[in-house]
């Protein structure tokens, strides 16, 4: 499972098709990461999980 | 139909001249065009008050004109193709040929399949043959190849580039420093504007790398090349030393190259921050000054940093007329390039991460304990993370310094130029 914020998006896209994979599906979260702190972070963690566990393929 | 190569389309390309189905791509053929300049004569003067001088005008020749006899819409639609095909750094690119690329394979004893840079995380690796279709694109003559494939030599060498640098949000640039007597041969500028344009063999060496980072590994800005804001140095970072103006031992003869051989020294680097120091002769002012800058906060991004500090002539001779040397200069640096830790907490760099060893605030969960026992911080790690090297023009108390990233104490990447540069008569 990748996680990449939206703006590495393009560049995460084209090294998915450089690898023969497309359509590979990443989680992706807002920018900018770098400069959250703790709690910040955490909330960013509590609204991928929905994503994360589609894209697993986790049943509801 | 002519046989493709990458970066070589056959349409855009080919006199059209030649048989379908053949491989071979010939050149246009160029013939100077006749031109008939007009017979320029003074007009007969009659002086009215005063004692004229009598003047014979003199009868100009006319100039000798060498201009290609060629479509210029030909040429046109050649560049508009590889622009579509974005194989380019944005600027216009030279069409090439079979023919002509063989010119520049004829400078090298390097098999055309040998691979000069690979990178394994793209899948993708640089031939000879690519490396010269790119310098041939970027406005190389033949005569300067082995200078570019040095010039690869010293980036395989040199390491950040086959991990990933040149996609980096940093947005890097490599840059080329020339030694030898190379420079003379092929005209290498390393005196006045040495970092400006002007000069076809500094213009376009450099170029023929970024060109390659495109069309070779694909290294598309917005893309794969994540740069967040880039340097001017993508266009093009080549340069020489002005060893004729140094008071100094040459930077490859410093690591053990003859003054004789030439060679490519390549650094990543993101800034060129210029000092202005025209009012002192002390070395101790100017050295501060430059100490000042190297250790700047912003460029701080690591625990310590590195730099080459290209030194004007004038400033040089500061230091040289001292009696200091070369690594009197390099230890001044690494002794003063220094940030106290208040000025390092006022911007959040005062900690080093545990984990990327980048700098971050004390506060910060990754932040290492902070070991306070010595202010101010140093920002270099050794003498050795600062490299001293001359160019420019001998006119003014104005230097430069490099920040790069890689080596920190290690000798910089250096790659001696293939051979004898035979200097062709289209130079």
């Amino acid at each position: 499972m990748s996680i990449c914020t939206d703006s590495f998006v393009p560049a995460a896209s084209a090294m998915a098709k450089l690898y023969g994979f497309p359509a590979y599906e990443f989680a992706t979260m807002p920018h900018p990461l770098a400069s959250l702190d703790q709690e910040q972070i955490d909330s960013c963690a509590r609204e991928l999980m929905p994503q994360l566990l589609r894209i697993l393929g986790v049943e509801p | 139909m002519a046989t493709a190569v990458q970066g070589v389309p056959p349409d855009a390309t080919d006199s059209g001249a030649h048989d379908s189905g053949s491989p071979k791509v010939d050149a246009p053929d160029v013939r100077a065009p006749e031109v008939d300049a007009p017979d320029v004569r003074a007009p007969e003067v009659d002086a009215p008050e005063f004692d004229a001088p009598e003047f014979d005008a003199p009868e100009f020749d006319a100039p000798e004109f060498d201009a290609p006899d060629i479509d210029a819409g030909e040429i046109r639609a050649a560049m508009e193709y590889y622009a579509r095909q974005q194989w380019t750094d944005g600027l216009p690119v030279v069409p090439v040929t079979e023919s002509y690329l063989t010119e520049f394979l004829a400078r090298t004893s390097r098999d055309p399949s040998d691979v000069v840079l690979a990178m394994p995380h793209l899948n993708r690796e640089c031939t000879v043959r690519l490396a010269a279709i790119n310098a041939a694109m970027a406005g190389c003559l033949p005569e300067y190849f082995p200078v570019v494939l040095a010039a690869w030599d010293a980036l395989v060498g040199e390491g950040y580039v086959t991990r990933a640098i040149w996609q980096s949000t940093t947005g890097t640039a490599p840059l080329l420093i020339v030694n030898g007597p190379v420079r003379n041969q092929i005209g290498l500028n390393s005196a006045g504007n040495v970092f400006g344009s002007g000069f076809r063999a500094n213009a376009t060496i450099g170029r023929s790398i970024r060109l390659t980072a495109i069309n070779v590994f694909g290294l598309h800005p917005h893309l794969l090349d994540q740069a967040t804001q880039g340097t001017p140095a993508k266009y093009s970072a080549c340069i020489a030393e002005n060893e004729e103006a140094s008071p100094w031992e040459p930077l490859h003869v410093q690591y053990g190259f003859d003054p004789a051989e030439s060679t490519v020294t390549a650094m990543v680097i993101r800034s060129c921050v210029h000092i202005e120091a025209r009012h002192t002769q002390q070395p101790e002012q100017l050295g501060l000054d430059i100490a000042g800058t190297i250790a700047r906060t912003g460029a701080m991004v690591h625990e310590t940093t590195s730099a080459t500090v290209v030194l004007s002539p004038e400033h040089a001779r500061v230091f040289a007329s001292a009696g200091w040397s070369k690594q009197d200069v390099r230890q001044f640096l690494y002794d003063r390039a220094a940030s106290s830790r208040a000025d390092l907490a006022a911007v959040g760099k005062d900690a080093i991460s545990r984990n990327t060893r980048w700098r971050l605030p004390a506060g910060h969960p990754d932040a290492l304990p902070a070991d306070e026992s010595f202010d101010p911080v140093p920002a270099l790690n050794s003498p050795g993370a600062v490299q001293v090297m001359v160019a420019g023009a001998s006119n003014a108390g104005v230097s430069a310094v490099i920040e790069s990233l890689g080596a920190r104490g290690n000798p910089p990447s250096i790659a001696k130029v293939e051979g004898t540069v035979k200097v062709s008569s289209t130079a």
